[in-house]
C-alpha cells in the first residue's frame, strides 16, 4: 500500500523535476512505462482468480481502435470511456462462455480471441486494413502535456482498484476461487461472478490504457495494437515483480519497461526472446517474482 | 456442383495433418495433464529441419521425415524432463504460463536466427497433381493425407495393444493406480511427451512442403488444434479426427464461398472453439 503511493507520487512528480536535457525523454518513455505498467496490473487483477487471460492486447487494441475511431466525433473523454465499455463488452461476451468451463478454455479462447480480433481488424470496413488508421492527438493537441497525464490518470486507476481488490471480501474470494473452485463454491462464494468481475475491472483498465496510448502514438495498425507481444508484456511484467499483488507489478513495470527500451536498440525484431526466457526462469526458480526475492510475505 | 466436391475434397485431405497435429496436443493434455502452448512449436522446429536438410543437402522431405520425428521427440523429452516435469505440481497458471513462455521463447529465437519470412521446400514433385474425372488431388496433400492416416492408425494399435501403451491409458485416466501396478508415471509422461511432440514433427515436415516454415507457423497450428480438442472433449482422442474433419471443411468452405475470404479463413478456428465451448458452457451450467 505505502509502496505503491509512493510509486504514484514519483510519477506525479517527474514532470516538475528539474531533468535539465532528459526531461523530453523521461516524459515520453514514461507515457509508456505507465500505461504497460496499468496494463500489466489488470492483468494480475484477472490472474488472482487463477485465470491465464492471454486476451489482454486484445483488450488493449479493443481500447485503442475505439478510441481512434470515435475521438473525431465525440471527442476525447468521452471517446476514452467508451472504448474501454467496447473492451469491458467483448470480455464479458468472453468470460460469460468460458468462465463457468475448466480454467484452461479460458486461456485458449483468450489466446484465440486476440488472434482473430487482428484478423478481423485487418478485413473489416472501417478500421483502414492492414494499412492502419491515423489518430487525433488528446484535447486537440493543446495540452503538451496531456498524454502523460491521461497515463498517469489511468495507472493510478488501476492501483485504486488493485488495492480495493487486495482488501476486505474481495481479497478472500479471489484467493478461494485461484486456490480451489469446488471449496469457494463451498464456501458460499459465486465463483463466476467473482471472476467476470475481475474480468470485466481487467478489461475496462486494459481498454482505457489502449486508448491513450492511441492518442499517444497518433497511429494504429492490426499488427501494432493487438500484437501478441503486448499481452505476453501484460503477464511478464506481474510474474516478473511479484504475482497477486498491486507493487509487484509496479515494481516489474518499471524495471522490465525500462529494460525494454535499451533492448529495443540491440535486437528490433525477436526482443521477445527475452520475455520467453524471463517467463519460464522466474516461473521455474522465483514463482513469487522480485518480491519474494526482498522476503516480503503478501497475499 | 464440381466446386462443391472439389472444396469437400481439399478440406478431407487437409483434416488428416490437422488430426495429426490435434492427436499430439490431445495426448500431452491427456496423460501428462498440460496444456502446453508449445506444441506448435515442436511442429515449427521439424519444418525448420526439412528446410535446413533441403536447402544444405538436397536432402528429400520424405528423409526427413524420419530424422523429424527423432529430433521433435528428443525436443519433447527434452522439454518434459526440464521445464515441465518441475511444475507438475504448481498450480495450473504456473503451468500454462511455462508453456506459454516455452512458445514465446522458440518462436523469437527462430525469429532471429532465420528471420521472419516464409521459407517452402520445394521437390520436384511439389506440384505434381493427379486428375481424377474432373477433380484435381494434389501429391503431396494425397500423400501428407495419408501418411497421417497411418501414423494415427499405429498410435491406435500402439495405445491398444502395447504394453506400454496400455500403460499411457492406465495414466491418463487414473493417477495413483498405475503406480500401485508398478508402472513409472514420469517414464510414461515423458514417452508421451515425446510422442507428442514427434507426431507434430512429422506434420511439420509435411507442412513445410504444402505450407511453409516459418516462425509463426506451428502458432496457427495450436490454436487450431486447441479448437479441435476442444470440440472433441478433453483428453477425447478418438474424437480427435471427426473434429479435425469439421474444422478443415469449414476452412474449405469458407475460402471456396465467401468472397474475400482468403483472410477470413484464420477466423473460422475461433467460430469453431467458440461454439464448441458455447455448447459445453450450456450443457454443464
Amino acid at each position: 500500500m505505502r509502496g505503491a503511493v509512493l510509486f504514484l507520487l514519483v510519477f506525479a512528480l517527474l514532470p516538475f523535476l528539474p531533468l535539465g536535457v532528459w526531461r523530453a525523454y523521461l516524459l515520453d518513455a514514461g507515457v509508456f512505462m505507465l500505461l504497460y505498467t496499468a496494463l500489466a496490473l489488470s492483468w494480475d487483477l484477472v490472474a488472482r482468480t487463477g485465470q491465464l487471460s492471454l486476451a489482454h492486447g486484445a483488450f488493449f487494441g479493443l481500447g485503442a481502435y475505439g478510441v481512434g475511431l470515435l475521438v473525431p466525433h465525440v471527442g476525447t473523454l468521452p471517446a476514452l470511456v467508451l472504448g474501454s465499455l467496447l473492451a469491458g463488452c467483448f470480455a464479458l461476451l468472453l468470460g460469460s462462455v468460458t468462465l463457468r468451463l475448466h480454467g484452461l478454455y479460458f486461456a485458449i479462447a483468450s489466446l484465440a480471441f486476440s488472434e482473430v480480433l487482428r484478423t478481423l481488424a485487418l478485413k473489416l470496413p472501417f478500421t483502414g486494413g492492414p494499412i492502419g488508421l491515423a489518430v487525433p492527438p488528446a484535447f486537440g493537441g493543446g495540452v503538451p502535456l496531456a498524454p502523460y497525464y491521461l497515463a498517469f490518470a489511468v495507472l493510478a486507476v488501476a492501483v485504486g482498484l488493485s488495492l480495493w481488490a487486495e482488501r476486505g471480501p474481495f481479497r478472500l474470494a479471489q484467493a478461494a476461487c485461484r486456490q480451489s473452485e469446488p471449496v469457494a463454491r463451498v464456501l458460499g462464494v459465486r465463483v463466476v461472478r467473482v471472476k467476470l468481475l475481475s474480468l470485466l475491472l481487467g478489461s475496462l483498465v486494459a481498454g482505457l490504457a489502449g486508448g491513450v496510448y492511441a492518442m499517444k502514438a497518433l497511429f494504429i495498425n492490426p499488427y501494432e495494437a493487438f500484437s501478441l507481444g503486448r499481452a505476453v508484456e501484460a503477464l511478464v511484467i506481474p510474474i516478473f515483480g511479484g504475482l497477486y499483488t498491486t507493487l509487484g507489478p509496479l515494481l516489474g513495470g518499471v524495471v522490465l519497461v525500462g529494460l525494454e527500451q535499451v533492448l529495443r536498440l540491440w535486437i528490433q525484431e525477436g526482443y521477445l526472446v527475452v520475455y520467453g526466457a524471463i517467463l519460464i526462469l522466474v516461473i521455474l526458480f522465483l514463482p513469487r517474482g522480485l518480491l519474494g526475492l526482498l522476503g516480503r510475505r503478501r497475499g | 456442383m464440381e466446386l462443391f466436391l472439389q472444396t469437400l475434397i481439399n478440406g478431407l485431405l487437409m483434416a488428416g495433418v490437422y488430426a495429426l497435429v490435434a492427436t499430439g496436443l490431445a495426448l500431452s493434455l491427456g496423460v501428462v495433464g498440460i496444456v502446453n502452448f508449445a506444441h506448435g512449436e515442436f511442429l515449427m522446429v521439424g519444418a525448420y529441419l526439412s528446410y535446413l536438410l533441403y536447402a544444405a543437402q538436397g536432402v528429400d522431405p520424405l528423409l526427413s521425415l524420419g530424422l523429424a520425428f527423432l529430433a521433435a521427440f528428443l525436443v519433447g523429452a527434452l522439454a518434459y524432463w526440464g521445464l515441465i516435469r518441475p511444475v507438475l505440481r504448481a498450480p495450473e497458471l504456473n503451468q500454462m504460463l511455462l508453456t506459454f513462455g516455452l512458445s514465446i521463447l522458440l518462436q523469437n529465437l527462430a525469429l532471429l536466427l532465420f528471420g521472419a519470412d516464409t521459407r517452402v521446400v520445394a521437390p520436384p514433385y511439389q506440384a505434381a497433381t493427379l486428375a481424377i474425372g474432373p477433380f484435381f488431388l494434389g501429391a503431396v496433400p494425397l500423400g501428407a493425407f495419408f501418411l497421417s492416416l497411418s501414423l494415427l492408425l499405429a498410435l491406435y494399435l500402439f495405445l491398444t495393444r502395447a504394453p506400454l501403451g496400455l500403460a499411457m491409458r492406465a495414466v491418463a485416466q487414473n493417477r495413483l493406480a498405475p503406480g500401485l501396478l508398478g508402472i513409472e508415471a514420469e517414464r510414461v509422461y515423458l514417452l508421451a511427451f515425446g510422442l507428442a511432440a514427434a507426431l507434430a514433427g512429422v506434420a511439420g515436415v509435411m507442412l513445410s512442403v504444402m505450407l511453409y516454415a516459418s516462425p509463426t507457423v506451428g502458432f496457427l497450428f495450436t490454436l487450431k488444434s486447441f479448437a479441435i480438442v476442444a470440440l472433441a472433449g478433453l483428453g477425447n482422442l478418438r474424437g480427435v479426427i471427426p473434429a479435425a474433419l469439421v474444422l478443415a471443411l469449414a476452412e474449405a468452405l469458407v475460402s471456396t464461398y465467401v468472397p474475400g475470404g482468403g483472410g477470413l479463413v484464420e477466423a473460422v478456428f475461433f467460430l469453431v472453439l467458440f461454439l464448441a465451448l458455447v455448447g459445453r458452457a450450456w450443457r454443464w451450467g
